[in-house]
Order: structure tokens, then C-alpha cells, then sequence
């Protein structure tokens, strides 16, 4: 791999940047330093990418220049050379990269392969870096790491991806020299890391993005990328590994202001050993390492798993109705009951394999935010570690696609609000690192999501100024800490006084709801002034299976969803009262609630249009109470929600279909939109 | 008989898109055809859960196999009279083309006969019924033994206003 394009491109740029830079040199006599080192460098560069010619005069002319008239020429001296030998490299490989011309020589099968096989290898990378991160002794850490990009980089070499290549290689050379024990692992290498798996991926996207369909795009420059990493082997070696009691932060210094500086720079900065240091001697044990385990696992197309659900759920429909065949109940045979009854149990193993199989760790969406909150706190200056809890926790694919967005924006919020300076931290008598803990468990068939902080808290006298000032609340309206709190879902809320690029907007937290609600999922707020916040996300372990009460009106079923049924029961003659005649009302413990008539709303022929002759469900919805009366109660059946698609979506007070015991259709109520029409009635 | 037929197909342009396999179904005293490649399914008539609020030809919806998919009735969807469901009666289940992708539904004919294959040659365009008979979903008329096939463009049907929002398939 000579002269490799991107290797002359950088060269030509770190030239180009040089001589632009050697302008000002005579102003500071001083400045002509840095340049030198940088042409040092450049010089080992252009060896490495087989330069030879090149190389030799950079560095002839780093140890002969010594103002800025003689660096001029000589650097002048030194782009002809590169035009030179960029022609010459032209002719020699004619040939283009086929990747990185933005166009796609190879078969997209394998390029599809390659994408998922990168990702994959990317989140370990990422999940690894930041493991390396809190404990940079972490062999295994640095050998996964390796491993990661090593696979990347062959997989690119063999798909003649140039650009990806190249900055896997990079990255592997340096983790080579940890490994090594010719470097010892920095922050600043952690993010050089982290940045290489960041490039990475942008690439892969524009890759993805092109089989696709999408334009060609050239690959995203990456020199300054390989000059950063260059940089960071260029670092010095470890000279002396300070013993674990030693490990105490040496300096103040904040990282993250070093960060922005070795992209730009092109001088080969030493970085300050003290970095090495960072690890705080009350820094927790490091996260244990977790191994992928061994098992082996088959990627599926999703959409044969969705058909493969469906038919599954036909099977023990089928296997249902056969088993109430009415016919059947007359038969003794008792070896026709066993097989039945074996049947039964193998088709409910089936359908509990099959859902299993849609259920996903929720691992992956933490550790997302592990990354992000890093690089929030160092954006702002702040320090927190993330903690995370079941991180095994299953839950279903949708759902898990579905709250990344929503957790997201709690995890910024609890960094850039929740979480205080450092110096802040400290007066307050905590320490300076906060914490944000992350928990996932399952209880009572429903899957929780803890968002904790150890901030500040919400202070329920700023978040009822700020409602008073919105409007959202009357004056001299009292209301419970949980009703306070609750505020901040409202839309247009948002107490931090200055708006960051971060959060402060105010469109978050009512998406958030929204979002949440949508996944029938419900979200609670406990926070102590001072002490922190904590946000519980309670969701359902699956998005597809409800557990519905089938009720009947006429020949019809419907299907409500339990969780927002309060009571059923059978009206007495005198709970029933009508306002104008026509209004009906029924007083229940103590509270009146209107009635809605379901063969009315939807225009079924009812059994009866009596009330004590029917049954009354008492339904929750948004917050309100309300009586829906139908003809009977059929039962509680766990159901596939099923989309109805469009045309019925515009059908007010449905929410879905399902297929019943029977095989038949039932309707799924959407208790908002029925009562939402009561209102216009 | 099918002599002639297969005379007539040699004679057929092969251009002509309109030629091809077709189910032949009854509604009335008419004769439809629908092009086969778009048939999935030919089911009897089953429990239709019945949607509220939906123009009158939108029946409801059934269970296909796990999925749920709309169901009309091609009569009102015509303009014909209602008739008795017989034993005849049936429910196509065809694929057509909707705004977001394929989608199935469920036709209800009064019964299907045959599967025909139909040359070009048996096609004829649509007479001009003059001004405000529009027919866009007519691909053509069939002379078969004597008699009119009337071809559907099924997804030309099914592309009326309040179809258009049909569930895809994917959904």
C-alpha cells in the first residue's frame, strides 16, 4: 500500500498548512520551532506512505532551516517533490480505490455484511473504550479494542476500502504499542479511539447510505484524524507506571481542554504525562469487563421473524378453537385428551420461544449513553460517572428503537441539569464526580428504567414560579410534590435560565411523555432538593402483546386495554341519572361519571338498551373517568395488537385489531378518542 | 372453440400488456376479469368484523392468516344492488398497489368461475360511453365464446379517494 491517496492528500494539506504558517514566521522568530518539529513528523509521514524522496528533503530541511526565508523555499522545494511524486503514484496505480472514488466496486451482499459485521465490532470498540477509560490498566480492554479495528481494518483491505482502512489500521498500530507496553493509555488516546470508531462509523453510513441508493459521496477527510493518532504514538513512552497508591490526580487540568487542540495541531505535541494520571484514587472499581458470550448466534431478517410471530399466534388460535370444538368435549377417548392436551402445552412453548425471540438486551441503549454523557460533562466541564444496572434486562425490539430517543434526552437532562460544577459539588458536600445510575429490572410483567442523578434535584419553587409565569398553573393552587414535579412534561417547560446547545429548549420533556405514553408506558418523577432526581420509566416488556378485556355489544367484540379499566360491574336502577333527558350519569363511590354507550357511539345493534340489563366498565383515560356501557363481559385474553393501517386510523375511539380465540377479528377501543367525542356531543 | 382461441393468440401483438392469464368472477349478470399474478387467495366468505364510521362498500375487516386486512364489497363499490350472500359467494384477496407500497385486500364477488388465458387478440378497448362515464378502471373488454369479460385494472379500483389510506402490507 504505497502511495496511497489518502496518504498524498494529507501530505499535500500538511503542506499546504506549513507553508501558510511559515508566513508569520518572521514576525516571531520564536515560532519557527513548532514548524520544524511538525516538518519532523511530515517527514516520517511521507516514509510511511512510501514518500521516500519526499521524506528525505523534509527532513533535510527541518534540521537546515533556521528563519523564515530558508523554510519558505525549502518548503516550496518540498511541494514539488509531492506534485512529483502524486504524478508518479497516478500512473503507478491507475487503478482507483473504488470505495473512496465514491463509487462501489464490490458486491453490495458482501458490502452489507461488512456494514453489520463493523457495527457491531464499533459498539464493542466504543463499550471497550470507555471500560478503558475508567480503568486504563484494563488489558483485556485494549486486546478487544484491537481485535475490533484488526477485523475492521482486514474487512475494509479485502472490500478496498481505503478510507476505513487506513484509519483502522492506524488505530491498531497504536493500540499495537500499548500492547506493547511502548505506550500507556491517556484520556487523550482514549478519545483518539473513540474518534477513530466515530469516523468509522460516519463511513459506514455513507457506505450504507450509497448501496442504498443514495449519491455517491467521496469518503469524509481523514488525515487529521491519522495526524491525531500519529500524535498519540508519537506520546512518550511510559517511564514509570506509578503503583495503583500513587494514582491520585496529579493536575487540575481539565482533559477535555486539550481535546479540540490535538485535531487542529500539527505539531507533534507531547501530551503531559500527568494525564496518565486522571484516574482519582476514589474513582469506583472499574466496570467489570464483560465477555460476549460464546454463544452462537444466527442474524435474522426481521421481517421473517415478524411473519414467523404471526403465524404462531395463528397456530394457537387454531389450536384454541380445536381444543372448544363443542364436538369434542362429548369424545373420552383419553389418549385423544393427552395428545390435546400436549399439543396445547408444545404450542404455548412455541409462541414463548417466538416472542423470546424479538426481545433484545437493553445493554446496547445504556451503553449509548455512557458515551454520551462523557462527552456531555466534558463539553461543559462537569464530571460524572455512569453506573449501570441489568443491563441484561430483555425487552422487545421495537421498544428498545423506540426509547432511545426519549432516554437520550433524560440522560442530557440529568448531565446538564441535574448534575452540578465540580466546585459546586464539593461546597455541597458531595463529591466532585456526580452520578448517574442507570437500572433496568422487570416487575410485575412490566419492564423499569431508572434515570438517576445525585444533582440537584428539582426545587418545586422555581418549576411552580416558572408554571405561575407560563400560566400553567393558577395562583394559590396546591398541589403535591408529585403533581409539581409533573410539571415539567408540560409543553413549552423548561426551567434552565440559559438555553445550551445541550437542552433548555423546552420541547423535551412533553416529547418525552408523549413518546413514552405511546409506548403505553408510564413515567414518574422522585427527587429530593439537593439530593438528585430520579425518573422511572415503566414500560411494557412488549409493544405487540397486550392484556385485553373482550367485551361484547351485539354480535360485535371489542377489546379494551386492561390497565386503564378501573371497575366492572352492574348498575343499580338508582345510580343512574340524566341531565336534559339525554346525558346519562352514574354515581359511583360518591363520584359522578358520564356514561358512554358503546352500540351508540359505533352504531351496533345493542342486546339491550337497558343499563341494569348491561355491564359498565369503568375506563381511565388521560387522566378522566368514565363509564363505557356494553352488552356483556366475554373475558381477559392476552392479544397481538395488530395495525389497522391507515383508513381506520381516521376512525376516532379505534386503536387497533386483534384476532380473537376465534380466529375473528376484534376491534381495539382507543378510550381517548371515545371520550374525546363525548365532549362534542 | 379453443381452436379459434389459439389462432386468435397467434395472431395477438405481443405488446399488448393487457394479454395474460386472468380469474374470471361474477357480480350480477356481469362478468369480470382480474389479472391472476395479482390473486393471492380465493377464500369463502367469513365473519367480518365490521368497522364503524367506513363508506358503505368498506365491509370491515378479516383475519388473513394473522393479518388484518380490509374487505370490500365490489357490488356497492359498483353501484349494484345489495344481494344475499350464497354459498357462491366468495372473497378475493388480491394485491394491489397503494400509496405506501403493496397492500392486500379482500374483494367479495358473488362467486369466481375460471381462470382464462387471454390474448391480445380477445382484447378490446373499452367503448366510449360519452361524456361523464368515465371508466379508468377498465382495462379493456374480453370476447371469450361469445361472451364479455369486462378486465379490471384492480389497483386502479382500489385507488379511489378513501382507498388510498388502505394498511400496507408491511404494516
Amino acid at each position: 500500500m504505497s502511495h496511497s491517496e489518502g496518504a498524498l492528500a494529507s501530505l499535500h494539506e500538511t503542506l499546504d498548512d506549513l507553508a501558510g504558517r511559515a508566513m508569520l514566521v518572521d514576525d516571531e522568530p520564536a515560532a519557527i520551532a513548532p514548524l520544524l518539529a511538525a516538518l519532523s513528523q511530515l517527514a516520517s509521514h511521507a516514509d510511511v506512505a512510501g514518500c521516500t524522496a519526499l521524506s528525505e528533503t523534509a527532513l533535510e530541511l527541518s534540521q537546515d532551516a533556521s528563519d523564515g526565508d530558508s523554510l519558505r523555499q525549502g518548503l516550496l522545494q518540498l511541494q514539488k517533490v509531492l506534485e512529483s511524486e502524486s504524478k508518479k503514484a497516478a500512473e503507478a496505480a491507475p487503478v482507483e480505490d473504488a470505495a473512496s472514488s465514491g463509487s462501489l466496486g464490490s458486491d453490495p451482499d458482501l458490502l452489507n455484511d461488512f456494514i453489520v459485521e463493523a457495527r457491531d465490532h464499533l459498539a464493542n470498540i466504543e463499550a471497550q473504550a470507555l471500560t478503558l477509560e475508567q480503568d486504563p490498566g484494563n488489558k483485556e480492554a485494549v486486546h478487544s479494542i484491537f481485535r475490533g479495528y484488526h477485523t475492521i481494518k482486514g474487512l475494509a483491505g479485502f472490500l478496498e476500502l481505503g478510507a476505513i482502512q487506513t484509519v483502522a489500521h492506524e488505530v491498531e498500530t497504536l493500540l499495537d504499542m500499548v500492547r506493547n507496553g511502548q505506550l500507556s493509555v491517556t484520556p487523550a488516546m482514549v478519545d483518539g479511539i473513540l474518534a477513530g470508531a466515530d469516523y468509522l462509523k460516519t463511513e459506514t453510513n455513507r457506505i450504507e447510505s450509497m448501496l442504498a441508493g443514495g449519491a455517491p459521496k467521496r469518503p469524509a477527510a481523514n488525515d487529521a484524524l491519522v495526524k491525531r493518532v500519529h500524535a498519540l504514538m508519537a506520546s512518550k513512552p511510559v517511564e514509570s507506571t506509578a503503583p495503583a497508591a500513587e494514582l491520585i490526580p496529579v493536575k487540575a487540568t481539565p482533559v477535555e481542554a486539550k481535546t479540540p487542540e490535538i485535531v487542529s495541531a500539527v505539531e507533534p505535541e507531547v501530551l503531559p504525562a500527568a494525564a496518565v494520571h486522571e484516574v482519582s484514587a476514589n474513582e469506583p472499581p472499574a466496570r467489570e469487563v464483560k465477555k460476549a458470550p460464546e454463544s452462537r448466534i444466527v442474524k435474522v431478517d426481521t421481517a421473517k421473524l415478524d411473519f414467523l410471530v404471526d403465524m404462531v399466534g395463528e397456530l394457537v388460535i387454531a389450536q384454541s378453537m380445536i381444543r372448544h370444538n363443542g364436538d369434542l368435549s362429548s369424545v373420552t377417548n383419553a389418549s385423544l385428551q393427552r395428545n390435546l392436551a400436549q399439543l396445547s402445552r408444545i404450542t404455548g412453548e412455541v409462541q414463548k420461544t417466538a416472542m423470546s425471540m424479538r426481545m433484545v438486551p437493553i445493554g446496547q441503549l445504556f451503553q449509548k449513553s455512557v458515551r454520551l454523557v462523557r462527552d456531555l460533562t466534558r463539553k461543559s466541564g462537569k464530571r460524572a460517572d455512569v453506573e449501570i444496572f441489568g443491563e441484561d434486562t430483555e425487552l422487545d425490539r421495537t421498544i428498545v428503537e423506540d426509547l432511545s430517543d426519549p432516554l437520550v434526552h433524560m440522560i442530557r437532562n440529568s448531565a446538564d441539569h441535574g448534575i452540578e460544577m465540580p466546585e459546586d459539588r464539593v461546597k455541597a458536600g458531595k463529591p466532585a464526580a456526580g452520578r448517574i445510575t442507570l437500572k433496568a429490572y422487570h416487575q410485575a410483567g412490566h419492564i423499569v428504567i431508572e434515570i438517576s442523578d445525585d444533582g440537584r434535584g428539582l426545587v418545586r419553587e422555581k418549576i411552580l414560579k416558572k408554571a405561575k409565569e407560563r400560566g400553567l398553573v393558577q395562583d394559590g393552587a396546591h398541589l403535591s410534590d408529585k403533581e409539581v414535579f409533573n410539571l415539567i412534561f408540560e409543553p413549552g417547560f423548561s426551567t434552565a435560565e440559559k438555553i445550551t446547545d445541550i437542552s433548555g429548549r423546552g420541547v423535551g420533556m412533553d416529547v418525552v411523555r408523549r413518546q413514552i405514553q405511546k409506548m403505553r408506558g408510564r413515567i414518574d418523577i422522585e427527587s429530593q432538593a439537593g439530593k438528585g432526581t430520579t425518573f422511572f420509566l415503566k414500560l411494557p416488556l412488549t409493544l405487540a402483546v397486550i392484556d385485553g378485556l373482550v367485551v361484547g355489544v351485539g354480535a360485535e367484540r371489542y377489546i379494551l386495554p386492561i390497565f386503564a379499566v378501573r371497575e366492572i360491574f352492574r348498575p343499580q336502577p338508582d345510580a343512574v341519572f340524566t341531565v336534559e333527558n339525554r346525558n346519562e350519569m352514574l354515581l359511583t363511590r360518591g363520584k359522578l361519571l358520564p356514561i358512554v354507550r358503546l352500540h351508540e357511539r359505533f352504531a351496533v345493534e345493542p342486546r339491550s338498551r337497558e343499563i341494569t340489563e348491561g355491564v359498565v366498565v369503568v375506563a381511565e383515560s388521560a387522566g378522566k373517568r368514565f363509564c363505557l356501557f356494553v352488552d356483556e363481559l366475554i373475558g381477559k385474553q392476552e392479544i397481538v395488537i395488530k395495525s389497522l393501517g391507515e383508513t381506520f386510523k381516521s376512525v376516532p375511539g379505534l386503536a387497533g385489531g386483534a384476532i380473537l380465540g376465534d380466529g375473528r377479528v376484534g376491534l381495539i377501543l382507543e378510550l381517548e378518542g371515545i371520550l374525546g367525542d363525548i365532549a362534542h356531543v | 372453440m379453443t381452436k379459434s382461441v389459439s389462432t386468435l393468440e397467434m395472431t395477438a401483438t405481443r405488446s399488448d400488456e393487457r394479454a395474460g392469464k386472468y380469474l374470471v368472477f361474477e357480480l350480477g349478470r356481469e362478468e369480470f376479469g382480474i389479472r391472476v399474478l395479482q390473486v393471492r387467495e380465493i377464500m369463502g366468505l367469513q365473519d367480518i368484523t365490521v368497522v364503524p364510521q367506513m363508506p358503505a362498500h368498506i365491509k370491515g375487516v378479516i383475519n388473513l392468516r394473522g393479518k388484518v386486512i380490509p374487505v370490500i364489497c365490489l357490488r356497492s363499490k359498483f353501484g349494484l344492488e345489495a344481494a344475499e350472500y350464497s354459498s357462491r359467494t366468495c372473497i378475493i384477496v388480491v394485491q394491489v398497489r397503494g400509496e405506501a407500497g403493496l397492500l392486500l385486500v379482500g374483494v367479495i364477488v358473488d362467486g369466481v368461475s375460471e381462470v382464462l388465458n387471454i390474448g391480445a387478440g380477445d382484447i378490446e378497448d373499452t367503448p366510449d360511453f360519452g361524456v361523464g362515464a368515465s371508466t379508468p378502471y377498465l382495462l379493456g373488454m374480453a370476447k371469450i365464446k361469445g361472451k364479455v369479460k369486462i378486465l379490471l385494472d384492480i389497483d386502479r379500483v382500489m385507488a379511489t379517494e378513501e382507498l388510498k389510506r388502505l394498511p400496507s402490507i408491511a404494516a
